[in-house]
């Protein structure tokens, strides 16, 4: 596709939106922090959190439906739980505790979002749980490709299982929102944009706030750029 | 002096005898025997142990078989790594046959990913190469290739058929004649030691000048600490499909002809022993 190749992401530009984005973060106690690896100075962003999720699949889904497998789905919870509110929510739900990392792929030059869940319990989600709980709006493309879109792989840094939404997808959905030239969003913080776009995909919501970051970045280096000319 | 294609034919055929144990605490209702198998160094583990699974499956009762896991002297073996990699990083200079622990239960979740069906191991393998082939060409040759292409791949792996994979495979080897090679060579480098599974930047096989840059340039750049210097005794082995390139090989040249089928240079860096 014309234009899909314009979206890289150069490895210095991901850490220092990353740099600006945990900024942000810790002012609104949004709870993403950076990684910094020992051995190689790499790093990625990370944030832990509880969902509750709703064992019930509403009458329009089930029509739809034609195999066993349980739908699960989401009930968003505003605030992320901490632990003491997690153990007393009752049991007709189940709290699942998400784990996010956000991480440079220099092959593709995109971030790539890694994730995985366990119940309280330590017993973590199947990858058919995982499509399971995939957005409604998005279930046709999952259905067309599932090993497309969102399948089990090691993380580069950690060693371990993690869920990756594929960075084949990040292309589609950025080229959506950055629909202008790259030189026209170069402020931008593309980690933002990305993350709230993908993000929503696997549960995972960007409060508002942000994009007040994304703006402002955007109007000072604009402002910088105008003054020197 | 031998053809360069020879090499490629050496790298394919290359095996490493085996012998399968069942874990003593799974629950058998005779006594399981050991499997021998002479393993594929250039497949998984999971796509060529059909047989294995089999054999032990006989004194097992249906309850106790769940999804099959192996390990090496207490260490889970990742079986999308491929085995030549396994047995060059753990078990190089130990003596053959190789000795694997076969599990079919408290499958490792912390430390091994799923493998449900061969259709995972297919996806595995063919995002292998379409990242490789992202470092090479800008994807431009794994995209250009109909999915007939990408199968034929697949399959030529699957059922060991030389021919039939390099038929295709040839063109992912492939570069403009005004460059000298590719953009960037897939390579992953790894050292059992290390929490860190591998490494992996970016590298040019061509130097600004012009030169071709080697296996030791390669090394010296994305992990220094492993080499020591010349004058010293090497402490440790740089290894490829069970041998010890030269640290003047081009590292074109090793991209094109020692590759795995993914495309990628697995290279291990292992303790030298010292006897």
């Amino acid at each position: 596709m014309a234009g899909e190749a314009d979206f890289f992401l150069e490895e210095k530009r991901f850490k220092q939106y990353c740099e600006d984005f945990v900024k942000h973060s810790q002012q609104i106690g949004d709870g993403w922090e950076w990684r910094t690896s020992k051995d190689l100075g790499d790093g990625y962003l990370s944030k832990t959190h509880f969902q509750v999720r709703n064992r019930h699949i509403p009458p329009d889904l089930k029509e739809k439906n034609n195999d066993d497998t349980e739908q699960m789905l989401f009930a968003h919870v505003e605030e992320p739980l901490d632990d003491s509110q997690a153990a007393g929510v009752c049991s007709t739900e189940e709290v699942v505790r998400y784990e996010y990392h956000v991480l440079y792929s220099s092959s593709y030059q995109v971030p790539v979002l890694y994730f995985r869940a366990c119940f309280l319990d330590g017993r973590p989600l199947t990858l058919d749980e995982i499509w399971g709980s995939v957005h409604a709006s998005y279930q046709d493309r999952l259905q067309e490709g599932p090993w497309d879109t969102i399948t089990q792989q090691e993380h580069p840094i950690l060693g371990q299982p993690f869920f990756v939404l594929h960075p084949c997808q990040t292309n589609e959905f950025i080229s959506a929102v950055l629909g202008g030239s790259q030189e026209h969003h170069r402020h931008t913080n593309y980690i933002i944009l990305w993350l709230s776009t993908v993000g929503p995909v696997v549960g995972l919501n960007l409060p508002l706030s942000y994009a007040k970051l994304a703006a402002e970045q955007s109007t000072d280096a604009d402002l910088a750029e105008r003054a020197l000319s | 002096m031998t053809d360069d294609k020879d090499v490629l034919r050496d790298v394919w055929f290359g095996r490493i005898p085996t012998c399968f144990t069942l874990y003593q605490d799974e629950i058998t209702e005779r006594e399981a025997e050991p499997y021998y198998l002479l393993l594929p160094r250039i497949s998984y583990l999971t796509l060529v142990t059909d047989k294995v699974k089999k054999h032990f499956q006989k004194v097992m009762r249906q309850e106790e078989v769940s999804e099959i896991w192996f390990e090496y002297e207490g260490t889970p073996l990742k079986w999308h790594y491929p085995i030549g990699l396994l047995f060059d990083l753990h078990a190089s200079n130990t003596a053959l046959p190789w000795s694997i622990t076969v599990h079919f239960k408290n499958f490792p979740e912390k430390d091994l990913l799923h493998c449900h069906s061969k259709d995972v191991i297919e996806a595995h393998f063919m995002a292998c190469i379409k990242e490789a082939d992202a470092l090479k060409h800008k994807s431009q040759v794994i995209n250009e290739m109909q999915k007939k292409d990408h199968k034929q791949l697949w399959m030529g792996l699957q059922n060991d058929k030389f021919e039939q994979f390099w038929a295709i495979n040839r063109k992912l080897m492939e570069y403009p004649p005004e460059d000298n090679g590719f953009r960037y060579i897939p390579f992953r480098i790894y050292q059992a030691t290390t929490e860190r599974p591998f490494i992996q930047k970016l590298f040019r096989p061509i130097a600004s000048g012009g030169q071709l840059h080697t296996l030791g340039d390669l090394l010296k750049d994305v992990c220094p600490s492993a080499i020591t210097p010349e004058d010293g005794e090497q402490k440790i082995q740089v290894m490829i499909h069970g041998i010890e390139p030269m640290l003047e090989t081009p590292i074109q040249w090793l991209s094109e002809h020692m590759s795995y089928p993914d495309n990628f240079l697995h290279i291990s860096i292992i303790p030298r022993p010292t006897d």
